[in-house]
């Protein structure tokens, strides 16, 4: 019994205390200090923070440059797909420009839905207000959180809070800034949680990220009566965001009010930074 | 310059873990296959970590382990040294395993695999629900260690497969 016992404790200490010729440190030493420094970061001292900015601008870099190849090899496939794509749909969009030199009729409405888009862009426009348009770094698809990395940092005037827009429907919030970088939290992250408002009575409720690609509609009302289909804003409630900025529609599962965001959130690659007054005391 | 050569391809060659680990822990590849299936999502970090420390601990060193970690904390979001403390029990498992068995098959191998992920899971859990205000899911990450304790022997195989390699090149 004791045997088994010592036998039991010296391979714990030989594994937690053994040097090799390659193993510059012990494991136990190691532990103790990924400890440390887990909780030097978990106490946010300044001069921590400043550390871990420099290495994160230095890593979210590196991590570009690396993944520049796989992205190449991504961009390449895609181009020869959409290649052999536009060359089938070359010869049917052919047939169909024959039938719509014949029907004057179609050059009228598009003629109108021109000026309806233009209209639209205008108006869009208006909403934007100054922004900075940023690269998306890095899109490290997570189990577990959904956010994204972008090149703008406190340097291009990003603070935390910020609305992050693609096009111009809300997307996330800047969550994380560095001087050349910045995470941005994305709406259907678990940690995710935007005041918003919906419908013709302006419900107001709190737009929750599931983890999944619909974030949820929480703390509706009492007798709330699903409307389908409403398109739905943000409130600006938080004092975090502007009021207005559209997020998407409802849709209704198992008695749940889900939103279908606009903009899907697996396929950015630029996106806008809202640089609206938001400070931290805010956020 | 032969010999330069050669010793740099069989430098290299052996480094290939070690680069493989850097390299998943810094880019954009992901082993989350959401698109194929809902839940399928694995933790390759762990396998690299638990077969090379239990065949060749040589080839990784903890020093690196760590590093990983700390790069893989950043480019995730997580708190640094949150990863580095999860690899490290990984790594603390494989050596511990390493010193008390005798003879090693898949069979034990994989199965004792589920005490690293089992050590690992925990203290990413309770330093993540103790002391960060991040909100996780049980179920991801239940699924997540499903499937690297189901992958493992796939990556055994291959890696059993690169060893050889490893062995050749050594010997030449």
């Amino acid at each position: 019994m004791s045997t088994s016992r010592d036998d039991f404790g010296i391979a714990l200490r030989s594994a937690l205390l053994k040097k090799g010729a390659r193993q510059k440190f012990s494991l136990f030493f190691l532990i103790i200090f990924a400890t440390i420094i887990f909780f030097l970061d978990f106490y946010k001292l300044k001069p921590i923070n400043i550390t871990r900015a420099v290495i994160s601008d230095g890593i979210y870099k590196t991590s570009n440059i690396a993944t520049a190849p796989i992205k190449a090899f991504s961009s390449i496939k895609n181009n020869a797909i959409e290649l052999f794509i536009t060359f089938k749909e070359n010869k049917v969009l052919r047939d169909e420009l024959e039938d719509l030199k014949r029907k004057e009729f179609q050059v009228e409405y598009l003629k109108n839905q021109n000026e309806n888009l233009r209209k639209i862009l205008e108006a869009d426009s208006k909403i934007l207000g100054e922004s900075t348009l940023a690269k998306v770094l890095l899109d490290k698809k997570s189990p577990y959180l959904k956010s994204i990395i972008i090149n703008r940092g406190s340097r291009a005037g990003v603070s935390k809070g910020m609305p992050v827009l693609d096009g111009n429907y809300l997307v996330g919030r800047v969550v994380e800034v560095n001087y050349l970088s910045s995470r941005v939290l994305l709406l259907n992250d678990l940690n995710s949680r935007i005041p918003i408002t919906f419908g013709k009575n302006s419900i107001q409720a709190i737009l929750t990220g599931k983890g999944g690609n619909n974030p949820q509609l929480e703390y509706l009302p009492e007798f709330f009566t699903p409307e389908g289909n409403s398109t739905v804003y943000t409130s600006g409630k938080d004092g975090v965001l502007n009021a207005g900025l559209p997020v998407g529609k409802t849709i209704f599962e198992k008695e749940k009010v889900f939103v279908k965001m606009f903009s899907d959130p697996n396929q950015l690659s630029f996106v806008t930074v809202q640089l609206s007054d938001a400070s931290e005391e805010n956020f | 310059m032969a010999i330069v050569y050669k010793n740099f391809s069989k430098n290299l060659v052996n480094a290939g873990p070690l680069i493989l680990l850097y390299y998943i822990s810094i880019s954009e590849i992901d082993s989350q296959f959401s698109n194929l299936f809902e839940i399928l999502s694995f933790n390759l970090q762990i396998i690299i970590i638990y077969y090379w420390m239990l065949k060749s601990p040589s080839i990784l060193g903890n020093g690196h382990i760590f590093l990983a970690g700390i790069i893989n904390d950043v480019v995730m979001g997580f708190p640094l040294g949150l990863s580095s403390m999860s690899y490290l029990a990984v790594s603390f498992v494989a050596s511990y395993i390493r010193n008390v068995t005798v003879n090693i098959s898949l069979f034990t191998d994989w199965f004792t695999f589920i005490l690293a992920i089992f050590f690992s899971n925990i203290i990413l859990m309770t330093l993540i629900y103790n002391f960060t205000s991040l909100k996780l899911e049980y179920s991801d990450i239940f699924y997540n260690s499903f499937f690297t304790f189901l992958f493992y022997p796939a990556f055994w195989g291959f890696f059993n497969f690169y060893k050889k390699i490893m062995i050749v090149g050594q010997d030449d």
